[in-house]
């Protein structure tokens, strides 16, 4: 067997093994490569800045799934983080059967890590004051209408069974009139429809967190000014907290920045093996042709 | 009668919120919510269905002993007993329902997702050949896009970054415009045909 003939059929096992030492040797070896941001992902960090505290709430439908955990969860967390830190009330909800869990998750662990740093008690997040979580909600484009005359309408109680009503937050924010953006973290084309309907019915501010692959799609709503801003995948994820830890509103960086570590080792790996293959394919496409 | 009346349901209420959409009227708001509310109870009797079905394809997988029938134990068991668990004990964050989600559900989605790793690195190998000029651009753009989208990709060429977002930005956004008025032309097109009765398939039976 030829070299060229060689480097086309390397054993998939050989290919496994390194991916498999490439993904996890991040975690162990730490390096910190300075990230360059994205304009999408400074535009939505931008729009959160500019969000004045203790007036309009930022409604985050978290609308991924285990599978797409580690590119969304260190998303909401950035997200929530810099959301609290600016005093800016959250309201959670899903479309998406199985982010419930996921969201819950986010949100106790941001108010824990925030609540053991507040120096005062005063400073500690209350449910219901400072955060809301609605739950999951089946319908979701009527749903999503509906809540631009009444939020209690599609959701009378949270979550946890608590009646909406009985909410400080929820006496204040009563429809879209109250929000200033709608951040969605999903894994699915989840963000189009809520362009196309409420954005279009009741100009709500729409901006977006997605994984790498559904991103490409929502380009042209960026360009257009119907999506705010865009986390785009890990290094979206990495991006958003970076600006989250530059701003001082964090102490330390998120999960992201180490996926976004192993990623880029995945990516150099499946580039250099499309490379060998190629070689091999263009050495063994020419001696068949110079046998012709 | 059978066909008529339902034609005649789906003619009024299609057009009535078409209608309703651009009057921000009370009593248009007030009918276009009633709607609303109606499409989400429906959606929630689907899941009811849904769940029955499910229960009626593995029960009969599992009588009839069809091939890796044992799977289906374990689907109708984990829904029986996340079921239990979350009625009985509640769903808090502290609850046993979330502890379960957490260490149980959310690391198996994750492991099924990362295997396609594997086998994308493997497929990309095997199969990602510059076999003409198009497969040759594609793999270009690739290596740009993900080299440009690499926190090291800068250090490797200042340019990367800029280049590859401008892929992004014009090509695929020229690409993804095309693919998006297309598909709201044809969504328009078919919503338009069922709302006007040309396209009947949605009644179910044969013409």
């Amino acid at each position: 067997m030829k070299w060229y003939d060689r480097i086309t059929t390397i054993d998939r096992r050989i290919i496994y093994l390194l991916l498999t030492v490439l993904v996890i040797m991040p975690f162990f070896v730490k390096v910190t490569i300075p990230q360059k941001i994205m304009p999408q992902t400074q535009k939505l960090f931008d729009f959160i800045e500019s969000i004045p505290p203790n007036d309009k709430a930022v409604l985050i439908s978290f609308d991924y799934s285990p599978q797409t955990m580690p590119e969304c969860h260190p998303m909401a967390k950035a997200l929530l983080k810099h959301c609290f830190a600016r005093g800016i009330p959250v309201i959670g909800l899903s479309f998406d059967p199985e982010a419930p869990g996921l969201a819950v998750d986010a949100l106790v662990s941001v108010v824990h890590e925030l609540d053991s740093l507040a120096d005062q008690k005063d400073d500690s997040l209350i449910y219901g004051i400072d955060y809301v979580y609605l739950g999951w909600k089946s319908g979701r484009i009527a749903a999503q209408l509906d809540m631009g005359e009444a939020i209690s309408g599609v959701f009378p109680r949270d979550y946890f069974g608590n009646l909406i009503d009985s909410l400080p937050l929820m006496q204040v924010v009563k429809n879209y009139k109250n929000i200033a953006i709608v951040v969605i973290l999903a894994s699915a084309d989840y963000p189009i429809d809520w362009i196309r309907y409420p954005q279009t019915r009741y100009g709500v501010k729409v901006g977006a967190g997605l994984t790498a692959v559904m991103a490409p799609q929502y380009y042209p709503f960026v360009q257009t000014g119907q999506v705010s801003g865009l986390m785009s995948g890990m290094k979206g994820a990495a991006e958003y907290e970076k600006l989250v830890l530059d701003y001082g509103y964090a102490r330390t960086l998120g999960n992201a920045e180490t996926g976004m570590n192993s990623q880029s080792m995945i990516h150099i790996l499946i580039m250099v093996f499309i490379i060998i293959g190629n070689v091999g394919y263009f050495f063994s496409r020419r001696k068949k042709e110079a046998q012709k | 009668m059978k066909r008529k009346l339902p034609l005649a349901i789906c003619f009024i209420t299609g057009v009535s919120m078409i209608v309703q959409f651009f009057i921000p009227h009370p009593t248009s708001l007030e009918f276009s919510s009633m709607i609303y509310k109606w499409i989400i109870v429906l959606m929630a009797l689907a899941l009811i269905l849904a769940i029955g079905n499910l229960i009626r394809h593995h029960g009969n997988k599992i009588r009839r002993k069809k091939e890796n029938w044992q799977y289906s134990i374990v689907t109708l068991s984990g829904m029986v007993v996340m079921a239990t668990i979350g009625l009985a004990w509640g769903i808090d964050p502290d609850s046993l329902y979330q502890r379960i989600y957490l260490n149980v559900m959310a690391p198996l989605g994750g492991t099924m997702f990362a295997l396609l790793a594997y086998y994308m690195a493997s497929a990309a190998y095997r199969s990602f050949r510059a076999r003409s000029l198009e497969a040759t651009l594609l793999l270009l753009s690739a290596f740009i896009v993900m080299i440009g989208f690499m926190p090291f990709g800068q250090y490797l060429h200042p340019r990367f970054p800029a280049f590859a977002e401008w892929i992004m930005k014009v090509p695929n956004m020229a690409s993804q415009r095309g693919i998006l008025l297309g598909v709201a032309f044809g969504s328009i097109a078919t919503a338009l045909k069922i709302i006007l009765g040309i396209e009947r398939s949605w009644l179910g039976g044969k013409e």
